[in-house]
C-alpha cells in the first residue's frame, strides 16, 4: 500500500538528516504507529508520506505508483491531522469545515462526526475561542471530512481529555474496520499499543524496531511468570521460566499457597521505547 | 482548475468575517464622499487618481493584510493537503483582488455619474483596471511573503511607492528632466497610470500598446520567477511549523 525504502530528508537549512534512511510498509487496511522521542523524525516522515515535504531521497510508493507521480488529486482520498491544530481563528467551526468541505469531490455529513465529538453545541462558536482539546477535536473531524480512505494523524490525542480520546479512538478503529489505512504518532503508548496493528520505532531518523505490539512485548519481555502468594502474613514471590510451568513445582505452588497475584513476563511498549531508543519518555 | 471558484468565494467570505471588506468599504465611501465635494471638471482629473489609489495601493495592502492573517494562522498547511493546487491559491488570491477593484470602480463611476453627471470610457477602463490589479495583486504577495509580520510589509510598501511612485511625480513638478522622465514608463505605477488615463484623455497610441505588452509581460514573469518560487519556499517554511 505505502511502501517507503531508504527514505532521508534533510531541511534546507540544515545540515543533519532529520530522516535517515527509514524502510518499512504500511499495509492496506491497517494502523500503523510511528513512536519515537522528539526530534525523532516523526513528524518529518508524515509530511514526507503527505507530499508536503518535496525533495526527499530514496523511494516512496503510494498505492503502487512513486508517490511524486501523484498531482494534488492525491488529497482527494487523504487526511491529515497536524501535531498543532490549524483553523481559521474568525470563523466558525461549521464555517471552517463548509470551506473544507467544499475542495473535495466526495463529503460526509459534517453534524454526525461533530456530534461524536462533541463539538455539535459548539458549531457556530469561532474556532479562535475554542480550547486546545476542541480545536484539535475539529482538526481531526476536517481529516475525516473527505471519507479517505488514508488517515495520517500527529499526534492526534494529545491535548485531549481521556473521554474524547477514548471516542477518537473509537472513530479511528472503525475506521480501520471500514477498510481505511491510517499512519499515526504518538507519544501516549497505551494509546498505541490499544490501535495499532504495527508499530516502528524512530529515533536520530533512524528505525530501531519494528513489528506488532504483541510481538515486540514477548520479544523484549522474559520469559517468565512471575506469583506473588501470601505466607504467615508475608507477601512472598517466586518466578519461574515459561518451561517450568508445565511442572510440579509450579502445581504445587499454585495448589498449596493462597495466590495473590501471576504476571508473566512481557514487557511494556514504553520499556521497548526506552530501550531501542535509548531515550526516556517525554510525558 | 476547478476548485477556483470555490477559493475566490471563500476568500470573499474571509475578508468579510476578518473585516478586511469594511476597511475597504469605509475607504470606498471616503472617495464618493470627496467626490461630491469636488466641481465636475476637477472630479474628472481626480477620478483617475482614484482608481490608481485603489487599483495599487488599497491592492498590495489588501493582500498584505490577508496574507498577514494566513500566516499567522499557518492554515496554508491544511489547504495544500487539500486538492487545491499552487496555481489554483496564488490564481484565487489575484481574483479576489481584480474584483474588488472592479467594485471600486463601478461604486465610483454610478456615484459620480449620479452625482455630478461626470461619464468617462468605461470600456477602455475595465482592461486598464483588471491589469493594474493583476500586476499589483502579485507584486503585494511578493512583497507579503517576503516580511516578517505586517509592519515590515508596511516598509516593503513604502519603498516601493517611494521608488517607483515617487518619480513621475517629480517629473510632473519639472525636478527631474524630460530625458530622464522618457523612461518611467518603465516603472509599474507609470505603466498603470497610462493605462487608467486612457478612460479620461488622449494618449499617444505607442504608449498604450507599449503599457499594456510591458504590464502583461511583467505579470507573466513576476509569476514565474518571483511569486511562485518565493510561495515555494514559503511552503517550505510554513511546513516546519
Ligand atoms: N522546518 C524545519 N527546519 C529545519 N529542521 C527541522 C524543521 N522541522 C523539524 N526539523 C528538525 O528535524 C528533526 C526531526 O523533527 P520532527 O519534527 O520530525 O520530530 P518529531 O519526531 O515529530 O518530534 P516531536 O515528537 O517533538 O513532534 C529535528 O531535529 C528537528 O529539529
Ligand atoms: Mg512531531
Amino acid at each position: 500500500m505505502i511502501k517507503v525504502r531508504n527514505m532521508r530528508y534533510k531541511y534546507r537549512n540544515s545540515s543533519q538528516y532529520a530522516v535517515d534512511g527509514v524502510d518499512f510498509n504500511i499495509n492496506e487496511g491497517e494502523i500503523f504507529g510511528f513512536l519515537g522521542p522528539s526530534g525523532a523524525g516523526k513528524s518529518t516522515t508524515q509530511k514526507v508520506l503527505i507530499k508536503l515535504l518535496s525533495g526527499f531521497e530514496g523511494e516512496i510508493e503510494h498505492r503502487g505508483k512513486p508517490l511524486a507521480s501523484y498531482d494534488d488529486s492525491f488529497y482527494q482520498d487523504v487526511g491529515v491531522s497536524f501535531e498543532m491544530p490549524i483553523s481559521f481563528s474568525k470563523l466558525t467551526a461549521i464555517e471552517n469545515l463548509d470551506f473544507f468541505k467544499r475542495l473535495y469531490k466526495k463529503t460526509v455529513d459534517i453534524e454526525p462526526l461533530l456530534k461524536r465529538v462533541g463539538l455539535w453545541d459548539d458549531r457556530d462558536k469561532k474556532a479562535g475561542e475554542f480550547s486546545k482539546g476542541m480545536k484539535i477535536r475539529l482538526n481531526f473531524v476536517r481529516a475525516l471530512i473527505n471519507d479517505p480512505k488514508f488517515l495520517f494523524l500527529d499526534e492526534p490525542t494529545n491535548g485531549v481529555d481521556p473521554a474524547n480520546s477514548r471516542i477518537m479512538k473509537d472513530m479511528i478503529r472503525e475506521f480501520r474496520q471500514k477498510g481505511g489505512t491510517v499512519f499515526i504518532t504518538s507519544h501516549i503508548m497505551g494509546d498505541i499499543d490499544e490501535l495499532c496493528d504495527r508499530v516502528a520505532f524512530i529515533s536520530q531518523g533512524k528505525l530501531r524496531e519494528e513489528g506488532s505490539p504483541r510481538d515486540l512485548k514477548i520479544k523484549y519481555g522474559k520469559r517468565t511468570v512471575n506469583v506473588e502468594y501470601r505466607e504467615n502474613g508475608d507477601v512472598h514471590s517466586q518466578l519461574f521460566s515459561m518451561d517450568e510451568i508445565k511442572t510440579e513445582p509450579f502445581f504445587n505452588l499454585l495448589r498449596n499457597k493462597e495466590i495473590e497475584t501471576i504476571h508473566s513476563g512481557e514487557t511494556t511498549l514504553e520499556e521497548i521505547f526506552i530501550k531501542v531508543t535509548g531515550v526516556k519518555l517525554r510525558a | 482548475m476547478p476548485n477556483l471558484l470555490t477559493l475566490v468565494k471563500a476568500e470573499f467570505f474571509r475578508l468579510n468575517k476578518y473585516n478586511l471588506f469594511t476597511a475597504n468599504f469605509v475607504v470606498l465611501i471616503m472617495w464618493v464622499v470627496l467626490a461630491y465635494f469636488l466641481e465636475a471638471e476637477m472630479l474628472l482629473r481626480f477620478i483617475p487618481f482614484i482608481f490608481f489609489m485603489d487599483s495599487i495601493m488599497m491592492t498590495i495592502l489588501l493582500v498584505g493584510a490577508t496574507l498577514f492573517y494566513e500566516k499567522k494562522e499557518h492554515t496554508i498547511n491544511s489547504i495544500m493537503v487539500t486538492p487545491v493546487t499552487e496555481h489554483e491559491f496564488l490564481t484565487a488570491k489575484v481574483l479576489v483582488n481584480v474584483v474588488n477593484s472592479l467594485i471600486t470602480v463601478a461604486v465610483i463611476s454610478i456615484a459620480v455619474y449620479f452625482i455630478k453627471e461626470v461619464t468617462f470610457n468605461y470600456l477602455l477602463l475595465l482592461p486598464a483596471i483588471v491589469l493594474v490589479t493583476v500586476v499589483h495583486s502579485l507584486i503585494g504577495i511578493r512583497l507579503s511573503y517576503s516580511a516578517k509580520d505586517f509592519t515590515s510589509h508596511l516598509i516593503n510598501y513604502m519603498l516601493y511607492v517611494f521608488i517607483f511612485a515617487l518619480p513621475p511625480i517629480f517629473a510632473l513638478f519639472g525636478i527631474i528632466s524630460e530625458s530622464v522622465s522618457r523612461f518611467f514608463i518603465l516603472l509599474p505605477p507609470e505603466a498603470s497610470s497610462v493605462l487608467i488615463n486612457t478612460a479620461f484623455t488622449q494618449i499617444e497610441a505607442w504608449r498604450v500598446v507599449f503599457s499594456y505588452i510591458y504590464l502583461i509581460a511583467l505579470s507573466a514573469m513576476l509569476y514565474m520567477f518571483s511569486v511562485k518560487p518565493k510561495f515555494n519556499e514559503y511552503l517550505m517554511k510554513e511546513t516546519g511549523v
